[in-house]
Parts: structure tokens; sequence; C-alpha cells
């Protein structure tokens, strides 16, 4: 016999005319190995069919399911609940747009991001189909990697006081993607270019430093060592826009 | 009623995972007018899950040195069993080395070959020269000659998806996601686009174009356990399906993948055994060299997923703490700590969460579990579908047929940029020759009908059911009665029961009011294409009468190419509760069918 | 998001390079800022040793006009200090809603540091302007005048018995704390954002160094009290 769990959710659907927000309670009987992914899907399949949540990968790769746990942004799929007390909350992230429940709009948010931030190569070189691929030392690769691991989960994001105050914060995440371009050779930006889209309070200068998105997000991206990163290449950067004749 | 908004465009892509990304990039730079249709963001599209690789021939590491397209092809027909298009299996392996290429321009971060000598945890010993230091390095996979799976470390599908995506994003091509394609909107004769329903608040929309694409991925989902994410249910091939016109092709093929880890079936990727990991049983013995001396755990999928459940039977199986299924372990403790955890990261992530397992240190239970489904929508060699005009399809929900009855690992990634790049194109050149009247009678009936479904699931007018109760009965049935190991009596219980489904599932009525993102609604509408999926495959493994590839028939356990090199084509007619099969014949005009070559042909009866 | 992307690439692109200087400015205040106490800990800490060398170090501040100087551009940086630091803290009611909620909901360390920073900001304020507004006005400064300062200067004296409770003393205590906190992990937060070091350890050394700046500061309040009660040493009160 598990334990009895009550799990209180978060409710709420715009889209039902006067349906209000509130906490909604749930009680189910935990078993061996259960995770959040399946605690939701049995509330939804048993007890409430109109529970509105997100799940896809159910394994900790996609970044769809990240929810407040406890307070906490988590991704709910990895989250046993047996590491959680016998009564525990469940809320959407903050920041983006709620679509119901638990539900919330990453995709637009994060769209615009890499708009906004151009996230892609910028290359003159066109690619020849018959051409080898030119060389690159294994190190950098990995170096790449690195940043790219992001699964656009939005934690970092909701876990941000700056973010949750500032609409144009793009939060450690909009950062970090900028770093991933900026190690990258293939990209041929100047790092004023760089400058351009991250170098302002909306990006790098509008982090005050608060750390929570290095404790919180769940792919353990080094968010702090790729933050300052970031803000020391663009203040070198601004200051050689602004002092054209300084040498840094 | 007509539907809230009605989009134009030249090509509709339904997904956004690889395949469609890819084709769609095709289009827009051919100029025309695209929008791309998600149930989810593109980045979270199950692309992103594939932690492997992708095969291509470039032979730039050591143990690929000599490795051409040729090879490439070879493999990939003695892993289809010669049940692929080998046509298309020819041109796909001639194209991939670019596609690699080319990915690397964009973006990805492939890992290099590094000169030096190197030990591999499995024992290899290679040496890589300076000449080829710095090009992009490839790892071992099952069911190959030569090593020539591209990665970037364990998050290859995932680095591929989003460097795709950023050519989405850099070519501004409209992305809907939260919006799932209901239903084609056709004629008899030419698609049209299709009926979506908004997943933010439940408005139905209409999308019309001149061509368009499904690229939604696998139906793994009618199983009740799957490697697969929650939303590969197949939905594009059951909508497809649905007109009646257009055939699913070998349905019944269906790839199990030897390393699913209970209690969730996530993934622990092939490159766990590629990199020298072992199978053991319950008595620590690593078993598979017993019956694949040569190939042991490298062996391709269906064979070592058969010899798996073989030995669980022959009483070798480890008592689960889960459930009542037993299972195997997958030992990677050898490879040592660091590159456990440097190379295999995502996997030793995988174990410590939600198995709370340090493979470095521990055994992870595994046991082979859905994870591809070689059939999908009937296309020829440039995408275009069976039955109907400008409808295309690519990726996992087509059957374009590179993989025949077994896909290698690799080659499905491989597959949705390939196709996505050749495919795209001949879409591009369709539409851009293609004009288009869209009957309007024709495109509001196809609304109104969806409509009045969803107001008569909303009422519960036919009926009752629980659709859930039914999605359950579906997989469990699949679990029991077309697995691993098929006999025409477990399929013919298998279909009747599938059919007791279906009829189910054509009265469901809802528990909940439907407003809004209604889970519940978005499920009901789509369960009764999912059993008519799933009755695609049971019914097809049920009268193919032979052993192939991943589909083995226990009371036909040797191929049969005298009768069956042939494709199956299933077709839906309207008001039927069975699909009605048609078979294409399977031309091997290049490498004509022999032995695999993985010691199955010799194997005996479980050594003790 | 589109907004503001708009806004800047139409308006003005420069307005990006504004953003990196003031924000370079705040750190070199608060670098100043926190240099500046640190010293002025240690200088007050003289005391410890003996009012003459505290006398002797002040008397030479005076004299290479060092405090004439030093005053007014402390003050100057401190004002700048606030006008730019200012702008970071939740001003708004709906944003310290916000705050609050989010750092109860998250019970997130740095978090929850970050808010008694921006708390400790206030009361080092208003209670900088009084100390200093103190100090100007009972010019010179001398152990004898400091003591007197730190150990009296209430309203009224509340005495039980013998003892007399210097009342002062805890307006200086609390500033201490404040100005230690707020200026400690400001100068982590700077640090964390250019980054060289690990946090956590970086975390331990500051707190180290904090603690160290407390107790010394402490002592030296001791002291005051001390030459205060006793007229021996200079004490001017009783
Ligand atoms: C765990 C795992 C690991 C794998 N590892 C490897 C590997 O290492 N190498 C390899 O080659 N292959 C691997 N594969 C297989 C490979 O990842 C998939 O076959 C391939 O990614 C499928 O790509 P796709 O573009 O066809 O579909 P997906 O990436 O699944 O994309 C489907 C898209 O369709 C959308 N969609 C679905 N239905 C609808 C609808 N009704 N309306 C609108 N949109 C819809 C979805 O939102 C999604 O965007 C792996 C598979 C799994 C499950
Ligand atoms: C009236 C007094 C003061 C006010 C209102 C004030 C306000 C603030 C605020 C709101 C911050 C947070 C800024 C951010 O998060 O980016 C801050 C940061 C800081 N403050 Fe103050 N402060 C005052 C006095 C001082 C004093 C006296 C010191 C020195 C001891 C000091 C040192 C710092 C430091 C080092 C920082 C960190 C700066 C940064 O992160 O860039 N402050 N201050
Ligand atoms: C530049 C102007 C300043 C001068 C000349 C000055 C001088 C002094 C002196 C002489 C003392 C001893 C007690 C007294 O005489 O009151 C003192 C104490 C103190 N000052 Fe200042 N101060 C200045 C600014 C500040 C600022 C800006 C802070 C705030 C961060 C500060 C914090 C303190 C504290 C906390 C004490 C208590 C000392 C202790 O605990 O021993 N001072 N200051
Ligand atoms: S940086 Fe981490 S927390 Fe932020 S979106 Fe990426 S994975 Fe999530
Ligand atoms: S939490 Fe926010 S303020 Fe900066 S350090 Fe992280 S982005
Ligand atoms: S469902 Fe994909 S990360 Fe949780």
């Amino acid at each position: 016999m598990g334990r009895q769990i009550t799990i209180s959710c978060f409710r709420f659907n715009p889209n039902i005319p006067g349906d209000k927000p509130r906490m909604q309670d749930y009680k189910l009987e935990e078993y061996e190995g259960m995770t959040l992914f399946i605690a939701l899907n049995d509330i939804r399949e048993k007890l409430d069919p109109t529970l509105v949540f997100d799940f896809v990968c159910r394994a900790a790769i996609c970044g769809s399911c990240a929810m407040l746990i406890n307070g906490r942004p988590r991704l709910a799929c990895k989250t046993m609940t047996r590491n959680l007390p016998s009564h525990f909350t469940v809320m959407p992230l903050p920041v983006f747009k709620l679509i119901g429940d638990l539900s919330v709009d990453t995709g637009k948010w994060f769209r615009d991001l890499q708009m906004r931030t151009e996230a892609w190569i910028h290359t003159t070189k066109k690619f020849d189909f018959n051409a080898l691929e030119v060389r690159m030392d294994n190190k950098i690769a990995e170096e790449i990697y690195e940043p790219e691991r992001c699964v656009e989960c939005g934690c970092c994001v909701a876990c941000c006081i700056t973010a949750n105050i500032r609409d144009d914060f793009m939060g450690a995440t909009g950062i970090n993607r900028v770093c991933r371009f900026i190690i990258d050779p293939r990209d041929e930006r100047a790092d004023a270019e760089y400058f351009e889209v991250v170098g302002d309070e909306g990006g790098t200068f509008g982090c005050v430093g608060l750390m929570a998105c290095d404790d919180m997000c769940p792919m353990e991206l080094p968010l702090q060592e790729n933050l300052a990163f970031v803000r020391r290449k663009m203040a070198g950067a601004g200051l050689k826009l602004t002092f054209p004749g300084i040498k840094l | 009623m007509s539907a809230k908004n009605t989009h134009y465009c030249d090509v509709l892509v339904i997904g956004a995972g690889l395949a469609a990304n890819r084709s769609a990039i095709e289009a827009a730079q051919a100029g025309l007018s695209v929008i791309i249709l998600s149930l989810v963001p593109p980045r979270r599209s199950h692309s992103t899950a594939a932690q492997g690789g992708m095969q291509a021939s470039l032979g730039n590491v050591a143990m690929g040195k000599g490795d051409n397209p040729q090879i490439h092809f070879e493999d990939t027909v003695k892993g289809s069993d010669w049940g692929c298009d080998q046509e298309v299996a020819k041109m796909f392996c001639e194209t991939v080395p670019s596609m690699i290429r080319q990915l690397d321009s964009w973006g990805v971060p492939w890992n290099r070959v590094t000169a030096g000598k190197k030990k591999y945890a499995s024992g290899i010993e290679t040496e890589d020269t300076k000449e080829k230091e710095g090009l992009i390095t490839a790892r071992d996979f099952g069911g190959t000659a030569k090593w020539r799976c591209c990665y970037t470390s364990d998050g290859t599908g995932h680095t591929v998806v989003f460097v795709v995506d950023t050519v989405v994003c850099k070519l501004n091509i409209p992305v809907h996601d939260r919006v799932e394609a209901i239903s084609l909107i056709h004629d008899g004769v030419t698609c049209y686009g299709c009926v979506a329903r908004d997943l933010r608040n439940g408005e139905l929309n209409v999308y019309l174009a001149k061509s368009t694409i499904i690229g939604t991925g696998g139906a793994g989902r009618i199983y009740a356990a799957s490697t697969n994410a929650v939303i590969c249910e197949g939905t594009g091939g059951a909508i497809a399906l649905k007109t009646g016109l257009v055939p699913l092709g070998n349905m019944e093929a269906i790839q199990f993948h030897p390393t699913g880890m209970p209690p969730v079936y996530i993934l622990m990727t092939e490159g766990a055994r590629g990199d020298g990991g072992y199978l053991l049983d319950k008595n620590m013995h690593r078993f598979m060299p017993d019956y694949e001396p040569k190939k042991k755990e490298l062996a391709s999928r269906d064979v070592v997923s058969r010899r798996m459940v073989q030995h669980i039977r022959a009483g070798f199986g480890v008592d689960s703490k889960y459930s009542t299924q037993q299972h195997l372990w997958l030992d990677i403790r050898h490879l040592g700590q660091k590159w456990v955890w440097t190379n295999l990261r995502e996997i030793a992530n995988i174990a410590m969460n939600f198995n709370g397992v340090d493979p470095a240190k521990e055994l992870v239970p595994v046991i082979p579990t859905q994870h591809y489904t070689m059939g999908g929508v009937r296309t020829n060699k440039d995408g275009a579908a069976y039955g109907l005009k400008g409808l295309f399809a690519m990726g996992e929900a087509a059957c374009w047929d590179l993989h025949g009855f077994n896909r290698l690992g690799g080659n499905s990634l491989a597959e949705t940029v390939t196709a996505g790049y050749i495919c795209g194109k001949q879409v591009a050149k369709y539409t851009l020759g293609a004009t288009q009247d869209f009957n309007m009678k024709v495109v509001e009936d196809a609304v109104k009908f969806e409509e009045e479904n969803i107001n008569n699931l909303i009422s519960g007018k036919n009926g009752k059911e629980n659709v859930y109760d039914i999605r359950t009965a579906m997989g469990t049935t699949m679990m029991e009665h077309v697995h691993i190991f098929r006999t025409g009596k477990a399929l013919e219980q298998g279909v009747a029961k599938l059919q007791e489904l279906y009829k189910r599932s054509l009265k469901i009525g809802l528990r909940s009011s439907g407003q809004g993102a209604n889970p519940e609604l978005a499920l009901a509408i789509k369960m009764p294409g999912q059993v008519r999926t799933a009755l695609c495959v049971a019914y097809g493994a049920l009268m193919r009468t032979e052993s192939r590839g991943s589909h083995f028939r226990e009371d036909f356990p040797k191929r049969d190419d005298a009768n069956w090199l042939k494709r199956t084509l299933a077709y839906w007619k309207e008001g039927a509760d069975l699909p009605t099969l048609d078979y294409e014949p399977v031309a091997t005009p290049l490498l004509p069918p022999g032995d695999r070559g993985y010691g199955e042909a010799s194997a005996g009866p479980v050594k003790k | 998001m589109e907004l503001a992307k708009n806004l800047n690439a139409s308006v003005n692109k420069s307005f990006g390079k504004t953003d990196l200087l003031v924000d370079l400015a705040q750190s070199i205040s608060g670098v100043i800022l926190i240099g500046f106490l640190w010293m002025h800990m240690l200088f007050v800490a003289t005391i410890v040793v003996s009012p003459e060398l505290f006398d002797a170090l002040s008397e030479g501040l005076d004299k290479y006009y060092l405090a004439q100087f030093g005053i007014p551009a402390t003050i100057l940086v401190i004002i700048i200090h606030i006008f730019l630091a200012g702008r970071r803290a939740p001003l708004r009611l709906r944003d310290l809603r916000i705050t609050y909620r989010m750092a109860s909901l998250m019970k997130h360390y740095d978090t929850w540091v970050w808010v008694g920073q921006v708390i400790t900001a206030l009361g080092v304020g208003i209670m900088a302007s009084m100390h200093l507004w103190t100090i100007l006005t009972h010019w010179p400064l001398r152990a004898a005048t400091s003591a007197a300062r730190v150990a009296s200067n209430g309203p009224a004296d509340i005495t039980w018995g013998s003892f007399t409770f210097p009342y002062y003393v805890v307006f200086y205590v609390i500033f201490l704390i404040f100005g230690e906190y707020h200026g400690g992990f400001g100068l982590y937060r700077i640090l964390v954002k250019w980054g060289w070091w690990e946090r956590h350890t970086m975390g331990w050394v500051l707190k180290g160094i904090t603690v160290i700046i407390v107790v010394l500061g402490l002592t030296a309040l001791y002291t005051f009290t001390k030459i205060a009660a006793n007229p021996a040493l200079g004490g001017a009160i009783h």
C-alpha cells in the first residue's frame, strides 16, 4: 500500500467564461516509481478529465512540462512524488501566458526570443553540396554543445524576479542562447553585432545576478558562467563602440 | 456555421518535427508561402528525443574507413530484410552525407575526429590520423558494417532539431503551434488542406493549400508501453487513412527497441551498447554472444529484441519490482564513471532521474519496447501519397519505404532530413506548377462534419463510452496480441478485440464540458482514428503469414520471398470496421534477397 | 517583447550602450562604496587599539584634506549609487507584490538575499543621512566626540541602577549590520555577474569577510561605550 498524497493544483481556464483562479485538491494513492507525469495523468483519467497540462517526451528532454512544484519551477516528468511531502502544490509557470490550469504558452515566447536574438548561424559562405565539411576542433564542438543543451523549458525565466517584473528581459535562456552562437566559429557575427541583440537591459545588462536560474535549470547548464561570459564579452564590445580608440 | 479562421498558403506542413521542418525549408526557399502546424512548439517534437545519431557514410573515423554509400545501402537493405524500396534506399544513402554536412554548416556541433590511438571500452583499439582530424566522426550502431553514426555527444536529435528550427526562424516561416490537424479536406481527387483544432482555445480553423505535407511522426502510442513521446499517436496517418483513398503501407512492421527502461519505458540509447555495453540475465551472464556470436549485442534491433524475449521465456528474466513483466539488465559499468557521465550523460541522467540508478555503478533494467513505426502513409519516391493529388508525407509518418521491415538505428533521423530535402524539392516543384480551385462547399462540409462530431461527443448523443478506458484497452490489446512474437491465433483474438473497441470508440461521450482547451475532447476526436491505425497493424500482421524483419510469426518463422516479397497497403472504406488490404510487389533490382548475416538463419534453440 | 524590439530598433539604437554604461557605473559605485565601508570600519576600529591612534588618524585625514575631500566625494557616490542601483529595485506596487510572491513561493536563497538587500538599502539610506548629519554638525572627529555620540545622544538615557544603557548604540548596531549586509552581498552579486569565480565558494569567502568586519565594528562600538562611561579616558558624559 502506497502513501496517500494530496496534490493542490492551480485551476483556471481563461477560455471558459466566468471561470475563476482557485486551488483544487486531488487525493491519490502513490505507487512505486510514480512521477508527476503519472500522477497528473491519473488525475485526468480517473478524477478530473478537464485538467490541462503539457507533457510530450515524459523523459526530461523536451522541456514541455515545467511547472511550479511546491513553488519551485521543475520538470514535472522527472519529479518523483516520493521526493515530495504528502501534500504539495502545483502551479503554472509565471511570466508566460496562461493557456489553462498548468499549461502555459512557452512556444510563442521562445519563438519571439529566437527572432529577437537572430539565433541562427550568420554566415556569408554558400553551402557546397560536394565539398567536405569545414574542420573543427572536437573541443569546440563540445563547448558549443554545452549551452546548446538548453531545452527551452522556461524554468530560468519563471524563477527570475527580473523576468517577472520586466516584460522585455530575455532571461538566462536568451543570454545563454547568444552565448552558444558567440562560441561557434561558424557564426561570423562580430561582437558589435551580438551587442545589438543582447547588449542592453532586455539582455545581458538587465540581469541582476539573482542566480535562481543557475540553481533551478533542470538541465544543470552552467548559467552563471555563461551569463558572465556574455556580460564580459558585451562589455568589451560596448566599450569599444563607445570609445573607438580603446584596446581591450 | 464555418470555421473561425481560414488560412491560405502554397504549402501546408502538418508537423514540425525534423522531416516536416526540413521540407518546409525546401518549400520556403523555392519562394513558396508555407505554414507549419504542430501540436507542440517545433523544438519539443519527438525528434529531439533521438540520442544516438545519424547514419552517413562519411568514412572519417578509423573504424569507418573505406565506407561509402554502397555499403550503407547494403546494410540498409539487409536491415530491412529486403522489404525496402531499393531505389529509395540508394538515393537516400547517396544524399545523406551532404545532408550531414549541410546541417554542419547550419550549426550542428557534430563531434569531430581527434587524432591519436584510442582504446574503446569495448576493447577495440584504433588509431585516427592527423589527416582526418577535425572532420565529423562517427560511432558504432547496430546492424552496420562500418562505424557511420554521426553524433553530438548524447543529444543528436536535440541539436539537429534546434538547428533546423533556427533555419525555419531565419526564413521566418510561420509556425502555428498547439494546433492539431483533425481531418484532411479533399474532393476525392485533390487534397485541399485540413481542418485543425486550436489547442489553446478549442476553436476550429481551416487551412487551405496547394500541397499538404504530413510529417506527424510515429504511432507508438497505440501500444501501452512505448519509447515514443505521448504525442506520437499516428494522427497524420489516421487522417489520411480516413479519406478512404490513401493507404497506409506496411503497418504491421513495428520495431521494438531492445532497451526500454521500465517502469516508464524511456529509451536507453543503442549508443550504450555501441560504446561497449552488455546485456546480462538474472545470473549476471552475458547471453547475447550465445545467440549471435558475431554481432553479439549489436545485431539488428529486431534480432536482439527477439533474443531477449526468448531468453526471458527460457527462464532467465529478472523479476521486476514494478510490474509482473520480467526484464533483463543493461551493464555499462565497465565503461567507467568518466565515459558514462560524459559520452552517455543523457542516459545516465535518465537512469538516475527515473530509476535512482547510477549506471556507472549499477545495472539498469531493460526490456524490449515498441519504438518505431516502419509503416505509414504510403508514398512514391517523391514523397507523394498514393490516392490523393497534392498530398505528401515524410519522416516516420510515411512509408517512403526506406526501412522495409526493420529500420537500422540511426537511419531514421537521417531519413527525416534527407526525405525532407529530396521530397521537399519535389513538393516545391509540384506546387509551383499547380493551380488550385477550392470548392468551398467541400470545405464547409468538412468543417460541418467535424463540428457535428464535436457536438455529439460533448452531448453524448452517440453514447457514453469513456475515452480513456478505450485507449487503455487498445494499448493492452496491442501489447498482448501484436507484440514481438506473433501467432495467428493471438492476432485473430487481437483483431476481434480491436474491432469491438472500434465500435465503442464511435460511441464516446465526454464526462467534461469540452469547453476551451479541453484535453478529453482532443483525445476523443482522434480515438477512432487510433483504433483504426491499430487495426491496420494487427490485421496486417495477421494476414502476413511469414516472418520478415521485425514482423515475427511463431507459426511462420521463416521469411517467404516467394509469396511475400510485397508491401501491405491498408485502406479504410467508409463504414467498415476492418481495413481492406491490398499488396504491391517489392522490387529488388540492386540487391537480391539473401542472408542478413546476423547469424539468425543458423540460430538454434537456447543454449543453457 | 516584439514591442520592445521595435522600439529599440526604431527609436534609438544606441540605447544599448547607455544600458552598458549605466550597469557598469552601478557596479563601480557599488565597489567604491563597499571599499569605502570596509576601510571606514578599519579606521573606526583603530579605537580598539587606542583613542590616541584613532585621533591621530583622523587628525591626519583632516590635515591632508583627505576628510574634506573624501566626505563630499563619498556623499556624491552614494547619491549616484542610489540613482543607479535604485532603478533595479521593485518600485511599483505590482512589482513589489510579484517579488514578494515569487520569493516566498520559491524559497530561493539568493533571491531572498536580494530582497534583503533592497530592504536594507532603504535603512542604510536613512541611517547614513542621519549619521552624516550628526558627524558633520559635530566636527571635528575625535575619539571623545565619537564616544559621546555612540554612547548617548538619546532624548533620555535609560538607567537601571548603576547601569546606563547607551541608547544610541542600538542605532549603530543596526546601521552596522544593515550596511554590511547590503554591501557585502552587493559585492557578491557584482562578482557573480561578472563572474570569474565559482559562486558558492566565493559566497563563503565574502561571508567570512563580512563576519570579521561586523565583529570588528561591534568591538569598536563596545570600546566607544567604555570610553564614554569612563571620564579618565576622556568620556564626556557621565
Ligand atoms: C527515444 C527515441 C530515440 C530515438 N533515437 C534515434 C536515433 O538515435 N537515431 C535515429 O535515426 N532515430 C532515432 N529515433 C527515431 C527518430 O527519432 C524518429 O523516427 C524521427 O525523429 C521522427 O521524426 P519526424 O519528423 O517524422 O516526426 P516527429 O519528430 O515525431 O515530429 C512529429 C511532428 O508532428 C506534429 N504532429 C503530430 N500530429 C499532428 C497533428 N495531428 N497536427 C499537427 N501536428 C501534428 C508534432 O507536433 C511534431 O511536431 C528515436 C526515436 C525515439 C522514440
Ligand atoms: C541610500 C543608500 C543605498 C541605496 C538606496 C542602495 C540601493 C541599492 C540597490 C537597490 C541595489 C540593488 C541593485 C541591483 O540589484 O542591481 C544596490 C546594490 C548595491 N549596493 Fe547599494 N544602496 C545604498 C547604499 C549602499 C552603500 C552605502 C553601499 C556600500 C556599502 C552599497 C553597496 C552596494 C553594492 C556593492 C551593490 C551591488 C551593485 C551591483 O550589483 O552592481 N549600497 N544598492
Ligand atoms: C564619509 C563619511 C563618513 C564619516 C566621516 C564617518 C565617520 C564615522 C565615525 C567617526 C564613526 C565612529 C562613530 C561616530 O563618530 O559616530 C563612524 C561609525 C560608523 N559609520 Fe561612519 N562615517 C561616514 C560614512 C558612513 C557610511 C556611508 C556608512 C554606511 C554604510 C557608515 C557606517 C558606519 C557605521 C556602521 C558605524 C558604526 C561603527 C562601529 O560599528 O564601530 N559610515 N563613522
Ligand atoms: S537554460 Fe535551463 S532552465 Fe532555462 S530554459 Fe534552458 S534548460 Fe530551461
Ligand atoms: S535569475 Fe535572473 S537576474 Fe540574472 S542571474 Fe538569473 S537571469
Ligand atoms: S515531458 Fe518532456 S521534459 Fe517533461
